[in-house]
């Protein structure tokens, strides 16, 4: 379990690693916006967004490789997808046994999309360190105290779960292997066996999480944690000319699909007026 | 069970480049049956990586070097890992954390359910009776109770009888005595002596406690870096300064005693546990001008 995936960290100094983390996420969720707002069947969208992805990896001097890794993850959940609308979609015309056009067409649909995004959040996770994301939500948020949503301890719960995610795949790991050394098998049988395998490992897991997190709200209280009340922050977070040019590119992008959308829009316009 | 380690190399994310970290690199080792050996080292220093190999918990890489154990050859794709688990058992540091069951006598029997599932309910409360008794607790009194009500030492005994119900010949114990009390200690070394008179075979110990070491193994290796430094009997790793240094090891008291004398004027010559020292001392006293 000590291999890279799916939200995980890859140190290194680069132009992305060095952007401020409320940038990189609001940058983020534009992109996701931008991923969303290609409509079926105009697929240069998602070659735009593609592009997009590209030049962020490289700017981000993550190896490409590690980003694909991502996809490996939600394998299932992205062919699940494809299957369904491969064999539910009922509109258009058959092409083979009961698949349609429109089928093919929004199978391949999904599946860019899922993948786009995923490419796009394992980025930012690759970025952006756990606790930099963290403090960038709690920017993000920060608004919100106006109405008195306690964004501060929003972001400390989930700092602090994020903290703790390497912590308990490592206890995870380490109890799987006690309970192997004891026979205990999950490779093999049929589902229900092997989720029944999962008991001896889930319970002392739990065990250990309470045990934990009792510990630490004692290591807090023993020093004087009391919240965000006059708090200030070993890390200042600005927004740099960086930023700005990320912001640009993300904006350029949602312009750039938006305008797709309409040419096409536009186009096919014009021809029915042609036709008239 | 003779344990056979050649050239034993690991490398963990081997795959991805940039984070590949190697922990073992060219280990070889015999452990003949019937010793207690001792792995020392810092923390770090590949110890944990090479036991957990031991028991197949760790796969040995492609052309990483090769682990032979008894009739078992590690390297061999059609290894029987189950088997093998059942003949070399492992206690992992602080072992009460991996409890899991209702009852002490659930928690107990869950290798031997695991390991022999043909076993009759009969055979397998016998053999989970003498599994506990030999730890020391009271099999009636508590067999029924829930593991999470007994004290930390209880629990680890607990612990280890659900290692010792598959009747291992290797045993291999992380840490053993982390975490216990002076009294809850010097039981549970007690124990370890019982068990290996008549229950297991081969222990393999992986300590820090060089008292620990001095005292009952009757070899050791010294990890450093994913290599090993030297093997040898306590007396020879204890008392070679250069080894120490280079390795940054505690010497157990005896052997600081020992150099303690030596400066004095007394030459102390033992195998390095208490008794021997003690005997060794007297004579030494005894014989010379003091």
């Amino acid at each position: 379990m000590r291999d890279l995936s799916f939200g995980s960290y890859f140190p290194a100094i680069s132009f992305v690693h060095k952007m401020d983390a409320r940038a990189k996420i609001l940058i983020a969720v534009a992109y996701m916006v931008a991923v969303f707002l290609v409509t079926a069947f105009h697929f240069l969208g998602f070659g735009a967004c593609l592009l997009f992805v590209l030049i962020a990896t490289i700017a981000a001097k993550v190896p490409f490789k590690l980003v694909l890794k991502s996809i490996k993850t939600i394998i299932f959940f992205v062919v699940f997808s494809a299957v369904l609308q491969l064999f539910f979609n009922k509109s258009g015309t058959v092409v083979f046994w009961v698949i349609t056009d429109v089928g093919l067409l929004n199978a391949g649909f999904i599946i860019a999309r899922i993948i786009l995004i995923v490419l796009g959040a394992s980025l930012l996770t690759l970025t952006t360190s756990p606790v930099e994301l963290a403090d960038g939500i709690e920017g993000i948020l920060y608004p919100l105290k106006w109405i008195k949503f306690p964004v501060h301890e929003f972001a400390l719960i989930m700092s602090i779960a994020l903290r703790f995610i390497p912590t308990l795949i490592d206890e995870t790991d380490r109890i799987i292997k006690a309970q192997k050394a004891r026979g205990a098998d999950f490779e093999s049988g049929n589902i229900f066996k092997r989720a029944k395998a999962l008991i001896p490992v889930l319970i002392p897991l739990l065990i250990s999480s309470f045990r934990r997190a009792d510990e630490l709200a004692d290591a807090m209280d023993s020093r004087c944690y009391a919240g965000s009340k006059n708090r200030t922050k070993y890390k200042k977070m600005h927004f740099t000319l960086r930023d700005l040019l990320g912001v640009i590119l993300v904006a350029g992008l949602i312009v750039g699909i938006v305008f797709l959308n309409n040419f096409y829009l536009l186009s096919e316009l014009a021809t029915i007026a042609g036709a008239l | 069970m003779e344990i056979i380690v050649k050239d034993l190399t690991f490398t963990y994310s081997k795959k991805t480049k940039s984070l590949a970290f190697r922990a073992l690199s060219g280990v070889s080792l015999n452990v003949k049956e019937g010793e207690i050996f001792g792995i020392i080292g810092k923390t770090g220093s590949g110890k944990s990586t090479f036991v957990q190999h031991l028991n197949g918990l760790i796969k040995v890489q492609k052309d990483s070097g090769s682990i032979i154990i008894g009739d078992f050859d590690l390297t061999d794709k059609k290894c029987d890992y189950k088997l093998l688990r059942a003949k070399v058992g492992m206690m992992f540091q602080y072992p009460e954390h991996q409890l899991f069951a209702e009852t002490v006598y659930d928690d107990v029997a869950f290798a031997l359910k695991n390991f022999a599932p043909d076993l009759t309910e009969k055979e397998i409360e016998s053999r989970v009776r003498e599994a506990v008794t030999i730890t020391g607790l009271n099999y009636d009194l508590i067999k029924e109770k829930s593991p999470f009500d007994l004290s930390g030492g209880q629990r680890r005994r607990v612990a280890i009888a659900g290692v010792l119900v598959a009747k291992p010949e290797i045993l291999i114990l992380d840490e053993p005595a982390a975490g216990l009390d002076p009294k809850g200690k010097r039981e549970f070394l007690e124990l370890l002596l019982r068990l290996k008179n008549d229950f297991v075979k081969t222990i393999i110990i992986v300590s820090h406690d060089m008292n620990l070491v001095a005292e009952y193994c009757t070899r050791a290796a010294v990890f450093m870096g994913g290599e090993i430094l030297a093997t040898g009997t306590p007396k020879e790793i204890f008392s070679d300064e250069m080894l120490i240094e280079k390795s940054g090891l505690d010497l157990p008291l005896t052997a600081s005693l020992t150099e303690k004398f030596k400066v004095k004027g007394v030459a102390v010559d033992s195998d390095l546990t208490v008794d021997g020292f003690v005997e060794s001392l007297c004579r030494a006293l005894k014989g010379g001008k003091i």
